[in-house]
């Protein structure tokens, strides 16, 4: 039973991460990032690159502090490119949808391009074991476990407290009152991809550290976060974070219950019996 | 009357080039994509009554290719169900399960539609490879019958696969051309443009909904049915997210909302990602920025350039006849 806790919370703590940049942007600009697993991706690439000797050779802390810097800028970049040029459009929900995917449809083939499909391993934080609820796991599994709430938890007093907290949730409550207000909306809109797709990337470095990284690395994460966001309702991050935990334990219960192939369809019975009940999921708002 | 002679013109052109075709493009490879495009293209403009008319973001039609390729696999080689027989099954299997997803998918609004659906696609990925003895996991279910007609095998030469595929084709765009004319087809522009007039004027929003998806999942299902018997094979590939997007570039880069635009663009594609084989990955890179220049710069897609250049003859066409007055 304490194997399956650990490694429900680890791919738990995986996807609040993942998911909570993609509540983020959906709670402040109201589009949905299908890029943002090619962000995961990404970031994982850049600090494999930097970081092993086949690549740059400047270890790993250079690589996950190369990756967020990358990852910022990254955010920004799918922000004007991808995002921006839509933004006020009647349909700019459903055209952000297809530019996004164009731009995952790039970076993927990108990536194939550069580094080609054999899948890379990035060294551990930590090495070695520890024992924890019975059971002794990698030490990198605790990290992640720990890691993942300190981030979050960062995440959300940055929202509640600060000054660009209050001034995106004024954006999000009314647009042109915040604006007159002297908000800088851009520079807003821009920050929170940058801070999401950060996110997105130390969710990539953790994850490739666990497993592997290659240029579909972000497909799967992407899909759980989806159902993360649809089960906890987007744009509310403490249902985004609920949700990415129930769904890790889910997914270990029943991977070790009723067997690995099974477990999709279990989750997917889940979400649509919550959606049954409560159509905008378990802490969602109105859209 | 000229627009009439035009409209003759056209539809005998589009009728040769249908029969001659299959005749002159017979070596492997062109005949091999040639078949494939036009399957692609039946899924394509069909998600576009969906996703074009309807306005509903969804992911599904991949799943009803799928599901239509599987079902036919699985019923003639587990049941021995004769050939033919199959495509009913498939059709019946997947109108039922189109609209069991339409109905819970659009109990949700805008964005969750899109992700329900696009996690169903998962889910039947899910499905497929784990009842491996039913549906041959990842490896895929072989040796699906060829189709046959009085002992003529569809398989000798290909050929009749090609005129079956323009066959579809073409039944599937009259099929949507006249729905999307028919009242239905101008209540789902209302619902899209104005939902809540839309009501108000007493149209049942879900129902038409539901009745788009249905309607929509008919013509991919056969085609899915089809795509099985020819390559005698149902891979899960056809769920690959990489086919997802390529088909919905072809719904875009075509132009939504014009039913004939998807088929251009799943033409156009294809010969476009085979012409570029030479660079790689690097065409879908191409593909790619296509798409989004396309979104960006000319939100019509391929179909409106074509609009637009019929726009500019009338008028020039206008310009001669108000000087010769």
């Amino acid at each position: 039973m304490g194997a399956i806790i650990v490694s429900g919370l680890v791919s738990g703590s995986i996807y609040a991460l993942i998911a909570s940049g993609l509540s983020l942007v959906w709670g402040a600009l109201g589009v949905f990032n299908f890029s943002h697993g090619v962000l995961l991706m990404a970031g994982a690439f850049v600090a494999w690159w930097i970081s092993d000797p086949s690549g740059l050779g400047f270890g790993l802390l250079t690589g996950v502090i190369g990756s967020v810097l990358f990852m910022a800028v990254a955010g920004a970049v799918v922000y004007r490119i991808l995002v921006r040029p839509w933004l006020g459009n009647s349909n700019a929900e459903l055209t952000v949808i297809m530019t996004t995917i164009a731009g995952a449809m790039f970076a993927e083939n990108l990536a194939l391009y550069i580094f080609g499909g054999r899948l890379k391993v990035l060294d551990q934080a930590i090495t070695g074991t520890v024992t924890l609820l019975g059971t002794t796991i990698q030490a990198q599994n605790l990290l992640v476990i720990i890691l993942s709430p300190i981030l979050l938890g960062s995440l959300a007093i940055f929202l509640k407290r600060s000054k660009y907290g209050l001034a995106i949730r004024a954006i999000a409550q009314n647009r042109e009152v915040a604006q007159m207000m002297g908000i800088r909306i851009e520079a807003m809109y821009v920050t929170t991809f940058a801070v999401s797709a950060i996110l997105a990337g130390i969710a990539g470095v953790m994850f490739a550290g666990l497993f592997s990284l290659g240029p579909s690395m972000g497909t799967d994460p992407l899909l759980r976060a989806f159902l993360v966001v649809v089960l906890g309702g987007l744009g509310s991050l403490p249902g985004t974070i609920l949700a990415a935990y129930l769904i890790g334990l889910i997914e270990a219960l029943s991977s070790y219950y009723i067997g690995i192939y099974w477990t999709p369809v279990a989750l997917f019975s889940v979400l649509i019996f919550i959606l049954l009940i409560r159509p905008t999921g378990l802490m969602g708002r109105e859209v | 009357m000229s627009k009439k002679i035009t409209k003759i013109a056209v539809l005998g052109s589009i009728g040769v080039a249908a029969l001659a075709a299959p005749q002159i493009f017979t070596s492997g490879v062109t005949q091999n994509l040639a078949i494939l495009a036009l399957l692609f293209a039946v899924v394509a403009s069909n998600w576009d009554l969906t996703l074009g008319y309807a306005g509903i973001f969804n992911f599904a039609h991949v799943a009803f290719f799928g599901i239509g390729a599987y079902t036919s696999a699985i019923v003639t080689i587990h049941l021995g169900v004769p050939i033919w027989l199959d495509l009913v099954c498939a059709v019946a299997v997947v109108a039922v399960l189109s609209a069991i997803t339409a109905f819970l998918a659009l109990r949700l609004r805008g964005i969750y539609v899109a992700l329900v659906t696009f996690a169903f696609v998962q889910l039947c990925v899910a499905l497929i490879i784990s009842q491996k003895s039913i549906t041959g996991g990842a490896v895929g279910l072989v040796g699906v019958p060829d189709l046959q007609i009085a002992g003529y095998a569809f398989g000798v030469d290909y050929q009749a696969y090609f005129y079956t595929a323009e066959a579809l084709l073409i039944a599937s765009t009259i099929f949507l051309r006249w729905l999307v004319t028919s009242n239905f087809g101008l209540s789902l522009i209302a619902l899209r443009d104005n939902e809540s007039y839309a009501r108000s004027r007493g149209i049942p929003a879900t129902r038409q909904r539901v009745l788009a998806m249905v309607l929509s999942s008919i013509f991919p299902a056969l085609a899915g049915g089809v795509y099985a018997h020819y390559l005698i094979v149902a891979s899960p590939d056809i769920f690959s997210f990489s086919l997802t997007t390529l088909i919905l570039s072809m719904t875009l880069l075509g132009g939504t909302a014009t039913i004939y635009g998807p088929i251009i663009g799943a033409l156009f594609l294809t010969i476009m990602i085979e012409a570029l084989a030479g660079l790689g990955v690097v065409r879908f890179m191409i593909v790619a920025v296509l798409i989004i220049l396309t979104l960006r710069f000319l939100s019509g897609g391929i179909w409106s350039l074509g609009e637009s250049v019929r726009d500019i003859i009338a008028s020039l066409k206008n310009k001669q006849r108000s000087n010769t007055k």
